[in-house]
């Protein structure tokens, strides 16, 4: 993993476009801190998923081999077999789906009617909604934990679909976004005779893709990767997401750490591949909102 | 003018004033009963004592002298400050210079944002184990690397101060994609013929970055520390499995108090509220005065 040779590739590249003109130092030294700087981001990830590769044996040698010696693929055997791997796989999965979609949902009526109805209530309800973008889960806990557990929904999945689906930051961008939408548009549908919920559903939302994208992305991303929150709702292994199953394996040091490793690899999987197919899209959201 | 079609009208304009609020009502439900309501409520727990988690009794403020006068609660309180402003200080230069550097590289730009942001979409419980693992005194990677350049094997989760330097150091990592890609929004959006004007004045690139770019920037730059001001309280995840709030204490901080004490024996529901509290006025204070220094400064 040197860290040179990807810069001295990049500068023989970048002088073949411009040959009037060879490059820089200022411009050699950027693109050489640049790369080693993005090596090292990279290099903890790219690290465990090829530990995750090793033998118990060769993961416990020092000094480590940077390549597996032998591809010790029973590791992702044994961890999907020996634990109920798929099971919280499939929790994740529900429950990042289900959240997401619900926040679509109740997140674009709100900010709909926000944005676009004047009422007796308005302006309070939208300060209330920014000003919680301030409170960090953490302070609530405990009384979110209670009105979940008195209704019935500790260690349920429900329990960790619902309470934090009503994301302010959510409601926040789409209704930055909804403003943009000419009201001549809503009214013309109005006048053909279109319902307040067809106009909604058949004008307004499409209009709102790239928008209601950001959102989508960031709230599977922020479901999938969520921990302390399920970590009190799950208290079943019936109902343990990958991070709270990751989290609890890793402390009982029972759980070989290839194990671990080959199961955080997997559980990291998803989100790389989101990540790289809809880049463009997060990067054009964080520009826009700031939102995280 | 009470015609057929003005009365009409009228019905239908008081059906449609009841439409606002049936889109409201969902994202509001949902939003009070698991906001709202446990904020007020949560208040209100810190007011009480509670000695086995069902029956209150009604203390004041007792909670908040009780927890002010705690060493173990001021030593998290303490261990946050100094993470929050080694993590926002650093977070804040990183992103800066790496925003500066990436918005003039053309070549692998893409890829190399993409390199810088990875780890932001990374599960926080994976971060934090991958950490442990290789910042382990012996096999660790990186004092094998260290040993290698004749450094030694700091003890990196056994110090109290090299476990500080860590969480702050992971903390940097996970987070700096993010801030960078704010301020390289916030660099796109300067003018161009504004250098232009700079470089035909004769400015060399130094001079052009100190009296254009870094005041333009100010605005994104000042986002920046508030949000990683806030990010930096609200830690949690990455260092319970990193250090765990080890060693002894020194990487515990104020939301892993609140969480101990609320959920794991022996239960204090009264003190984590009010730790809730506090908290809440801290992070509250905390950005406020991040936002009025800014803009005295001249930033927003």
């Amino acid at each position: 993993m040197s860290t040179s040779a990807p810069a001295q590739s990049s500068t023989l590249r970048w002088s073949s476009m411009s040959p009037r003109r060879p490059p820089t130092t200022a411009a050699v030294v950027r693109a050489t801190l640049l790369t080693g700087g993005a090596v090292l981001m990279v290099a903890p990830i790219v690290w465990a998923a090829l530990s995750s590769f090793k033998t118990p044996s060769e993961l416990a040698q020092s000094p480590p081999t940077l390549l597996p010696r032998q591809i010790a693929a029973s590791n992702y055997t044994e961890a999907l077999t020996s634990f109920n791997f798929a099971q919280y796989f499939l929790n994740s999965v529900i429950v990042t789906v289900a959240a997401t979609a619900l926040t679509l949902a109740i997140n674009s009526m709100a900010a709909y009617a926000l944005a676009k109805y004047n009422f007796r209530g308005r302006d309070t309800l939208f300060l209330i909604t920014l000003s919680t973008i301030m409170i960090p889960i953490q302070v609530i806990l405990l009384p979110v934990y209670q009105v979940v557990a008195s209704m019935g929904m500790a260690n349920s999945l429900l329990g960790l679909i619902i309470p934090p689906a009503a994301t302010p930051t959510g409601v926040f961008l789409l209704r930055q976004y909804m403003l943009t939408i000419p009201d001549d548009l809503i009214e013309a549908a109005r006048i053909d005779g279109a319902g307040e919920f067809t106009i909604f559903w058949r004008v307004v939302l499409p209009l709102c893709k790239p928008a209601l994208a950001v959102v989508a992305i960031f709230s599977m991303i922020w479901r999938w990767n969520d921990f302390l929150w399920p970590l009190l709702i799950a208290q079943d292994e019936a109902v343990y997401t990958l991070p709270v199953a990751l989290a609890r394996f890793s402390s009982q040091l029972v759980v070989p750490f290839n194990l671990v490793l080959a199961m955080s690899v997997l559980s990291i999987l998803p989100v790389i591949i989101i990540f790289l197919l809809m880049q463009r899209q997060i990067v054009t959201g964080i520009a826009q909102t700031g939102l995280k | 003018m009470s015609t057929p079609s003005s009365r009409r009208d009228r019905r239908r304009q008081g059906r449609n004033r009841l439409v606002p609020y049936l889109f409201v009502l969902p994202n509001m439900l949902v939003f009070g009963l698991f906001t709202i309501w446990p904020a007020i409520s949560g208040f209100n727990v810190s007011l009480y004592d509670s000695s086995n988690g069902r029956t209150f009794e009604f203390v004041g403020m007792d909670n908040y002298t009780n927890i002010l006068s705690d060493s173990e609660y001021l030593a998290t309180v303490r261990n946050t400050l100094v993470f929050v402003v080694g993590f926002v200080v650093v977070v804040t230069l990183c992103a800066t210079l790496l925003a500066l550097l990436l918005n003039h590289q053309r070549r692998g730009g893409g890829a190399l944002r993409a390199a810088y942001f990875l780890p932001v979409i990374i599960s926080p419980v994976v971060v934090g184990l991958v950490w442990n693992w290789m910042l382990t005194r012996g096999t660790g990677v990186v004092n094998v690397a260290l040993d290698g350049l004749g450094l030694g094997q700091p003890g990196w989760l056994l110090e109290p101060s090299l476990a500080m330097i860590a969480i702050i150091g992971v903390g940097v990592w996970v987070n700096v994609g993010f801030f960078t890609m704010i301020l390289l929004a916030g660099l796109q959006s300067i003018d161009p013929t504004l250098y232009e004007a700079a470089k035909i004045d004769g400015a060399n690139v130094w001079q052009q970055n100190r009296e254009i770019t870094l005041p333009l920037l100010r605005p994104s730059m000042l986002v920046v520390v508030i949000l990683a001001t806030i990010t930096g309280f609200q830690a949690f995840d990455y260092i319970w499995t990193l250090t765990g709030g080890g060693p002894v204490g020194a990487t515990t901080l104020m939301v892993q108090f609140i969480y101990e004490n609320a959920f794991e024996s022996p239960i204090q529901y009264g003190l984590a509220s009010a730790a809730g509290v506090i908290f809440f006025i801290v992070v509250f204070g905390v950005t406020a005065l991040n936002y009025l220094v800014g803009r005295r400064r001249g930033a927003i």
